[in-house]
């Protein structure tokens, strides 16, 4: 099976978050960028679906800025085979719609079965690239699985919790998912594989090709134009009481008449 | 300016789900005195009349058996009600169903789109602005949507559900075969349908009452979860919690679990590690009950009680009761 692994760096969880100097994006001046959390579950589905099915691949591949190259080393170095960045505009872009195309016009000449994403970025949240590049390139697509197997000779069988439960469902291939949870904790990296891994070749898509094979679409149709930290909360209104009692009887009063959050 | 929003619904039966009742009053104020708001369902007739009760001047109906509802098949359908019904906008409620169609409508329609937006609005014709939690809701982002067409997923609980309006709209059924372009075998096998008389499910609450260590015990986290059924709460829990097998992994809320985003959320017993926060931050009012008053939950609370759960939230669980009219059960 040829596995295609779409990941992204992002911010790590603990960075503290200030806005950059023009007040539009996270300032990412000495910030620390890391495979994105749902993404390490998708090259761990990736890893353990290689290992069970005889002859399978996994390719890494990253569409964004220099960083990429980071991320996609900390793949090959959990046990990737191959690693390709697909460079942004030099401006930037953090357009999903863009980043599936710039994905998908790649995937034309990189052999996949299944593509694999995280169900979302942790830094951004939007969910959308998995979806989107899997109706450019009209296969279907799946978002928030968990547990991908192999299910007969060329099919895969996976769950989705959903709102309304647990469904469990069965595809062919090709398809896209977008990955919650593989039935193992990701795994990490072994030193050697760290080290050897710094000296792997990672292919490079540079953005004019991108954007030639994009043609009108290779534009951003979506700017982050604010990024705001919400105003210190000032701290909790602390309850004075006596009684577990009174405790009890002034919060029910704040909450109905000061927060209006049940009648 | 007299945009036409179109709402893609989500139905269960003949229930309209809560997050496309929300999807409708945006639509509404979207759409103003001028424009027009029509939904499509692909939940079949009886959605469709249920859907008609909100008002819109049109509807758009398929009808999808649940086994085949793929991302892929929705944003067909949707895509075309979107072309006969000539929306600028289209609205999808945040549930995973609609996540997961927001990027291939927005492919298959040529349109920009984002998700879990908590505002959103005109600012002239063909260009939105929209405004979104990021990074578990530790900062916002407002974004320029370049139209004509955007698809908008919004956050749940973020938008009041649209009051029913009532009418008669005219409904258009979608032509089935226009499936014939999705690709692939997929197939939902089986549905294990949420457990329900434990209260709603983490995801779409909007009460989420939640335990962590400060509970000392397993057998202590009844009290949270009587607390959780006088509020017609779900239950969560801190990591602490699953991670010692008090509760199923399921209910945990935090970086590693499950983010949430309800009205109200009532921390007890949990010190408020970032890990936590970053899960339930962006709650809109906050209530934290531990012993230690100097514990970080405190400071991202709005309401704070320094005292020991298993006396406090006893006496809670009574006054709820009390000042709902609800018997001891």
């Amino acid at each position: 099976m040829e596995i295609v692994v779409l990941i992204k760096p992002v911010p790590e969880s603990e960075t503290r978050l200030r806005a950059s100097p023009d007040g539009r994006r996270l300032d990412s001046e000495g910030v620390r960028f890391v495979l994105a959390g749902y993404d390490e579950s998708a090259v761990e589905q990736a890893l353990l679906l290689k290992e069970n099915v005889p002859g399978s691949k996994v390719h890494a591949i990253s569409f964004g800025p220099a960083r990429c190259g980071e991320a996609l080393r900390a793949a090959i170095a959990l046990g990737a085979d191959a690693a390709t960045w697909i460079e942004a505009p030099p401006e930037g872009s953090d357009d999903p719609i863009l980043a599936a195309r710039a994905l998908a016009s790649a995937l034309s000449s990189i052999p996949y079965d299944l593509l694999l994403g995280g169900k979302h970025a942790g830094d951004d949240e939007e969910g959308i690239v998995v979806g989107a590049v899997a109706e450019l390139l009209g296969i279907p697509s799946f978002g928030s699985v968990t547990d991908v197997r192999p299910a007969g000779p060329s099919g895969l069988a996976f769950q989705r919790p959903t709102e309304a439960g647990i469904e469990s469902w069965e595809t062919s291939l090709p398809c896209a998912i977008g990955l919650q949870q593989a039935w193992n904790d990701p795994r990490t990296a072994k030193l050697p594989n760290i080290l050897r891994s710094r000296k792997a070749p990672i292919a490079k898509v540079d953005w004019p090709t991108v954007a030639k094979a994009l043609g009108s679409e290779s534009s951003p149709r979506s700017l982050s134009e604010e990024f705001r930290l919400p105003a210190p909360r000032s701290g909790a209104k602390m309850i004075e009481f006596q009684t577990p009692e009174e405790a009890a009887e002034k919060l029910v009063r704040l909450l109905r008449e000061e927060a209006k959050v049940f009648p | 300016m007299t945009p036409t929003v179109l709402v893609i619904a989500e139905t269960s039966g003949a229930a309209v789900a809560g997050p496309t009742q929300e999807a409708f009053g945006v639509a509404r104020s979207l759409a103003g005195a001028d424009g027009s708001v029509v939904a499509v369902t692909i939940g079949g007739p009886s959605a469709a009349r249920s859907l008609a009760l909100l008002g819109p001047k049109e509807i758009w109906v398929a009808d999808v058996p649940p086994e085949s509802i793929t991302s892929g098949a929705v944003a067909i359908l949707a895509a075309q009600a979107a072309e006969e019904s000539r929306a600028e906008i289209a609205l999808v409620g945040g549930t995973s169903f609609g996540r997961d169609l927001t990027g291939r409508l927005a492919v298959r329609w040529g349109a920009a789109a984002a998700t879990g937006v908590t505002e959103v609005a005109i600012v002239r014709p063909g260009a939105l602005r929209v405004r979104r939690p990021v990074f578990g809701g530790r900062a916002t982002e407002t974004r320029a949507l370049t139209g004509p067409r955007a698809v908008i997923a919004l956050r749940p609980h973020a938008f009041p559900e649209a009051p029913a309006t009532g009418g008669a709209p005219p409904i258009h059924v979608l032509d089935p075969s226009l499936l014939s372009a999705s690709k692939g075998g997929a197939r939902r096998r089986s549905l294990a349908p949420a457990e329900t008389g434990s209260g709603p499910s983490l995801a779409d609450a909007a009460i989420v009452v939640a335990g962590g260590r400060g509970m000392r015990a397993a057998e202590n986290f009844r009290l949270i979860e009587e607390l959780a059924r006088s509020l017609g709460a779900a239950v969560g829990a801190s990591r602490a919690v699953t991670d010692a097998g008090w509760r199923p992994s399921s209910l945990q809320v935090g970086q590693t679990g499950r983010t949430v985003s309800p009205q109200l959320y009532i921390a007890v017993g949990i010190s408020g590690a970032i890990q936590h926060l970053v899960g339930m931050v962006s709650s809109r009012t906050i209530v934290a009950i531990n012993t230690d008053p100097g514990a970080p939950i405190f400071k991202v609370a709005d309401y704070g009680i320094v005292g020991d759960a298993l006396a406090i939230v006893p006496a809670l669980t009574r006054e709820i009761r009390r000042v709902r009219g609800l018997s001891e059960t």
